[in-house]
Parts: C-alpha cells; structure tokens; sequence
C-alpha cells in the first residue's frame, strides 16, 4: 500500500476512533451540561425574584387576608414555574433536584431548585423549575449541532490531510520513481537534487545520490579493469594462435608435429572459449552491451532449427519446432537473445541421448511471450541450478571437462535484458523457459 | 592489393604481415600512430588493418586522417579490448569491419575477401567447386540449373573452405568462423562433422565430390 494512503487511512482511523470516544461520552456530558446550565438559570432566576420581592414586598405575591394561599405561576406549556408559599418548618431549604408537580392534573417533571427565606419575620420557600422534557429537547438539539459538526470536521480534516500528505510527499515519490525504481543501471540515474523543503527527504536524496555515486565509480573501475583485462589476456592469446596457424598451414610440418600442432590448437581454443566467456559474464554484469535492437524472436528459433535440425537428426533426436504468433522485442540486445537461446538448445542437443526429443516452442502465455526449450536429457542437478541463480560464477562438482558457463551467461543474459527464466529439471529432462514481457515490445 | 597493417604487438605483427604476403598482398607494418600517419601520407592502401590501443594514441583518431588521404581505403579495426562504444564508434566513423582479438587468421581473410567484394573490387563473385558453380550474390550453389538447398550456414562453411582451397582448416577454425567464439566449449566444431556430411550428401546427389576431402584427425580442405 502507498504511503500516502496509510498516512490517510491513519488519519482517519485515528480521528474516528476519538469521534467514537467522544460521540459515546457525549450523552453524559450534554445532560451534565445541560443540568447545570439549568441550574444556573434557575439560581439566577431565584436571585431575581428575591429582588423583585424586596423591591415591591411580598403583598404582590401573598395577602395579608390569608397568608396560607401561596402565589403561583407557570407558563402556558407548563415548561416552568414559580411558586412562593410561607414555610412552616424550622429547617432551611437551599437544593436542587427532580421531582414531579401536578399541573392541572397533569403530571410533569421538573428540575427544581428550592429555596427557603426569611421576608418581614415570616419564612417563605420559593420554588423555581424548569420541565426536564425542555432540557432534554435542548440536549437533542446540542447532539445533532455536535454530531454534524464533528462529520463536517472529519471529511474536511480528511481531505485537508491527503492533500497535505501527497504534497509533503511528492518530493519523496519523485525520489524512489526517478532515483531508484526506474534506474537500471548506474548511468541512468540523474544526479540533479530534488528540490524539497523537507530535511529528512534532502537527505535521503543526498544519500541515494552519495550512494549511486560510488557504484558507479566502481562500474567505471570495474569497466577500466575489464578493458585492459581483456587486452592483456587476448593479446598473448592472439600471438599463440596466429603462430600455430602459420606453422599449421606450413607444408614442411610432419604428421606427428601436425598432431601437436592440433593439441596446441585445442588449448588456445579452451582458452579463448574461457577468457571470452568470463569477459562476456563481466561485461554483461557490468551492462556494457546495448539494448537498441528490435527483432522477431521467431526468427531466432527459425535459424537455430536451421542449424540445429540435421545435428539432431545425425544424433537421432527428435527436434520439433512449434511456433506460434510472431513476436517482435525491442529495445534489446539481439546477439546476446541469441546466444541466450542458443545456449539452452546447445545444452539440450549435447546432454539428450539418442531417440530422446528436444521441443523448442515460443507462444504467448498469460501476458507474456515464452520461448520454451524443453528435452528428455537427464536434467541438471538442483545443486548445479542453485550456484547458477547465485551468480557463482566457478560452478562446483560440474562435469570434467566442462566450464557451466553456458548455463551462467544464459542466465545472466536473461537477468540484463529483464527476461524471466524459470529451468525445471528432473531425471526425465529439462525444460528452460524464457518468458519476455510484452509491456516492452 | 597493399595493406597498411597497424599493430603495435610485434609478434602478432610479424605473423600477420607473412600470412598477408603469403596471399600475394603488399603490407606495410606501422607500429605506432606516427608512423601510421606518416605512411598513410605517401603511399595508397587498399586495405588498413587497424589496431586501437596504440603506444602513442588511440587507433580510432586515424581513421579521420585515413578518409581523409584515401578515398577507397577498407578499413578492418582488429582489437583486444572489449568496449562496445569502440566497435559503434569505429564503424560509426567510416571503419568497414571489426574483428576482435583473438581471431583467426583465416578469418581475417574472409572479412577482407568480402568487404573487397562488396566495394566492387572483387569481380569473381561466381565461383567454381568441380561440376558446381558457387554464386556469392545470390548465395546459391547449383549443379547446372539444378540449385543446391544447402542451409546458410552450409553455404558459409563451403565459402569459407573455397576461400581457403588446398589449406586444411580444422574445426575450430571453422566453427569461429560460422558462430564466433562465445559459445560454450567445443561442442560448435561436432556441428561441423554434420554440416559437411549433410553438404556431401545434397551435392553428392547431383555429382562427384572428391574435391571435399577429409583431413584424418585435422579437418577438412578443399582441393584444386
């Protein structure tokens, strides 16, 4: 997953869970609020009625003619009420609390506060209360307010923070796309600095570039060494066999020298097969070829059929060619996709033995064109396979005789020009398949 | 024909100047960019076999200069080093053909055969091999008006024999020229035992083809 999108989806997740929290707390805290809100009220409330009462007195509110009838009030919904009425008690009351009152025979619960005090010697309890049905309905009206309120902050917060996120960000996917996923090989890579506010991208992006810096002073030295390695290997070799050559054409040489002559001839041969396969390994690890070739790998398997077909007769194998649709690879190398199939049919052709069957098929399979080179040799040991794909160069327990660098530069070639390959091998045979992507054709 | 050969390895020089004498070529050797150039100046070439890492300077810088004093000079670059920017460099700058150390020098015959044959010098481009004659445009070999389907690399491996008739070439020698030297061990030079049987066999059909011999333990040449 990208990165911006866990960083959204943190977001998210983690506002959520807060909302969550505190949508679940929010009940309680809106009924604390809204009670001592009420409350509030009420006791300002109380505070203004005694100061009417002790501005006009308390004949507006209870006669003189019988001071047992108290005074009365409460609004046409019966959301709140007064009442003031003598106290014939000796204790003092100053509380609030719920309680049911009777209102033209009707039941209505009110949040109450109570107060007793004294008024030209006599003590009187005021009463004031509020319906707890007009608190609750203010409490319903504050949850939606706050539940709207917190949507419209999460989307907006959400969308505020992908914008911010992929902003900060771009420096950093410019990085990895232009500075480490598209880059192939070390001369590709752009040592421009990526322009960033941020610190921590600025150095990673020196790093990287630190970093690309020094692989490709060692490719530069390795491709020095390759260079004069490979002058000063071939030219000894080059003086040995034009020697042996003029003394092979020469007319005066006797039989046995001529016998000589070959066995010299076959050493020179084993040495410029050894010398120019571990060039080649190298140059290709060290991506000295070009990819600028456009070709039919058809045409490929067609001239090694060409070629290959009456060895295999002479050998009494059976060499069928399947071919299907024709598949044309650009920007690639065309000898060395030669030399890579070639390889595995030449491999094929030397280990399968008479009456066996070598099928060299390229078709395309699930989004991609497949060469398959398939025998009934005796396959290629799992050991053997193991040091190939781990780039070993000297293979181990090979047989007599042999280098295994025919299997190293098929591999490696395929590894260069980004061709999957996938050897299945068994007691029955081999079956090498070279899988092309078709994004690149 | 004269030759400039360019080699700063005297060895090779000296093998490579007798086998071109020997094929009646006049070669003058250069060890060295001065005196390349100095050479180059006076004398006309056919041919300039070239060598790139020279003691005084890159060999490219003379194929300028070469253009330059020559108009229809053939230009072979014969070097160990393995760069490929040197190979599309020299090509690119007017070389004719690039022939990587070590090679054959029978090899390098061949390339220079063909690129004669293609600039026109060569008029002989129908050759004859006992009752068949060999066309080199057409790549064809027919017996009468009866054509031959040898493969192309049967085609090449007779070519090749024909270029160098009466000079035993072994299997090594032959299977560099047809597939180059990269392939895994010797396993090429059986393909050859096979090519010639096959070639044998298709023109054996139409006549005799005595004039192929096998070398017992060598190779195989083609006699007068």
């Amino acid at each position: 997953m990208r990165i911006s999108k866990k960083l959204l989806l943190y977001n998210l997740l983690s506002k959520g869970l807060i909302l969550l929290v505190f949508l679940t707390a929010a009940p309680f805290l809106l009924k604390y609020f809204a009670f001592n809100n009420t409350d509030n009220q009420l006791f300002e409330k109380k505070n203004e009625v005694l100061g009417i009462i002790s501005e006009r007195g308390m004949d507006n509110f209870i006669t003189d003619d019988d001071p047992s009838i108290g005074f009365g009030s409460y609004n046409i919904l019966k959301e709140e009420y007064i009442l003031l009425e003598l106290w014939q008690y000796d204790n003092q009351v100053d509380t609030i609390f719920v309680e049911d009152r009777i209102l033209e025979k009707e039941k209505v619960t009110y949040r109450v506060y109570s107060h007793t005090f004294k008024f030209d010697e006599n003590t009187y309890i005021l009463e004031i209360g509020r319906s707890i049905e007009t608190i609750k309905d203010i409490e319903s009206i504050l949850f939606n307010i706050l539940i709207v309120t917190l949507i419209i902050f999460l989307v907006l917060t959400s969308f505020l923070d992908s914008l911010f996120t992929e902003k900060i960000l771009r420096p950093f996917k410019r990085i990895i796309t232009n500075k480490l996923s598209q880059i192939h090989e070390p001369q590709q890579f752009p040592y421009l600095p990526e322009t960033t506010t941020t610190d921590e991208f600025k150095l990673l992006d020196e790093s990287i570039t630190e970093m690309m810096g020094r692989i490709q002073k060692s490719f530069n030295q390795e491709r020095e060494f390759i260079s004069h390695a490979s002058h000063e290997l071939k030219t000894p070799i080059s003086i040995l066999q034009t020697k042996v050559e003029a003394l092979f054409s020469s007319e005066e040489v006797s039989d046995r020298q001529m016998e000589k002559l070959m066995d010299m001839q076959l050493t020179i041969q084993k040495m410029k097969k050894t010398v120019n396969a571990l060039l080649l390994i190298s140059k290709v690890n060290n991506t000295q070829f070009l990819k600028s070739d456009s070709f039919n790998v058809n045409k490929i398997i067609a001239d090694l059929k060409e070629e290959s077909i009456a060895y295999a007769e002479d050998k009494d194998i059976a060499l069928i060619i399947d071919q299907n649709e024709d598949f044309v690879l650009s920007n690639s190398n065309l000898s060395l996709c030669n030399m890579m199939i070639q390889n595995a049919l030449i491999n094929a052709l030397k280990y399968t033995t008479e009456r066996g069957e070598i099928r060299l098929s390229g078709h395309f399979e699930s989004g991609r064109y497949s060469v398959n080179v398939k025998d009934t040799g005796p396959g290629i040991s799992d050991e053997l396979l193991k040091q190939v794909k781990d780039g070993i160069v000297f293979l181990k327990d090979v047989e007599k005789d042999k280098s295994g660098f025919g299997l190293q530069i098929m591999y490696k070639i395929a590894l260069y020009l980004g061709i999957e390959i996938s050897i299945k091998s068994s007691s029955n045979g081999t079956n090498v398949s070279f899988l092309f992507p078709i994004s690149e054709h | 024909m004269r030759v400039l050969l360019v080699e700063d390895e005297k060895q090779l020089g000296i093998e490579i100047k007798d086998f071109l004498e020997r094929e009646g070529y006049i070669c003058n050797w250069s060890q060295n960019l001065k005196d390349a150039s100095e050479k180059l100046a006076i004398n006309p070439y056919d041919f300039v076999l070239l060598d790139l890492g020279l003691p005084d300077g890159n060999g490219l810088d003379l194929i300028n200069e070469i253009n330059a004093y020559q108009e229809d000079v053939s230009i072979i670059i014969l070097t160990a080093r393995s760069e490929v920017n040197d190979k599309i460099e020299g090509l690119q700058q007017g070389a004719d053909d690039y022939l990587s150390k070590p090679f054959s020098l029978l090899e390098l015959k061949a390339r220079m055969q063909a690129i004669a044959r293609r600039k026109g010098g060569w008029n002989n481009n129908l050759l004859e091999i006992g009752a068949f004659q060999m066309d080199l445009n057409s790549k064809l070999v027919s017996h009468g008006k009866v054509e031959i389907p040898l493969t192309n690399k049967e085609f090449r491996l007779l070519h090749f024999l024909m270029i160098n008739k009466n000079r035993v070439l072994n299997r090594f020698q032959l299977a560099e020229h047809l597939w180059g030297d990269h392939l895994d061990d010797d396993h090429q030079s059986n393909y050859i035992d096979v090519h010639i049987k096959n070639i044998r066999k298709k023109m054996g059909a139409l006549a005799d083809v005595d004039w192929l011999e096998t070398v017992r333990g060598l190779g195989y040449k083609i006699r007068k």
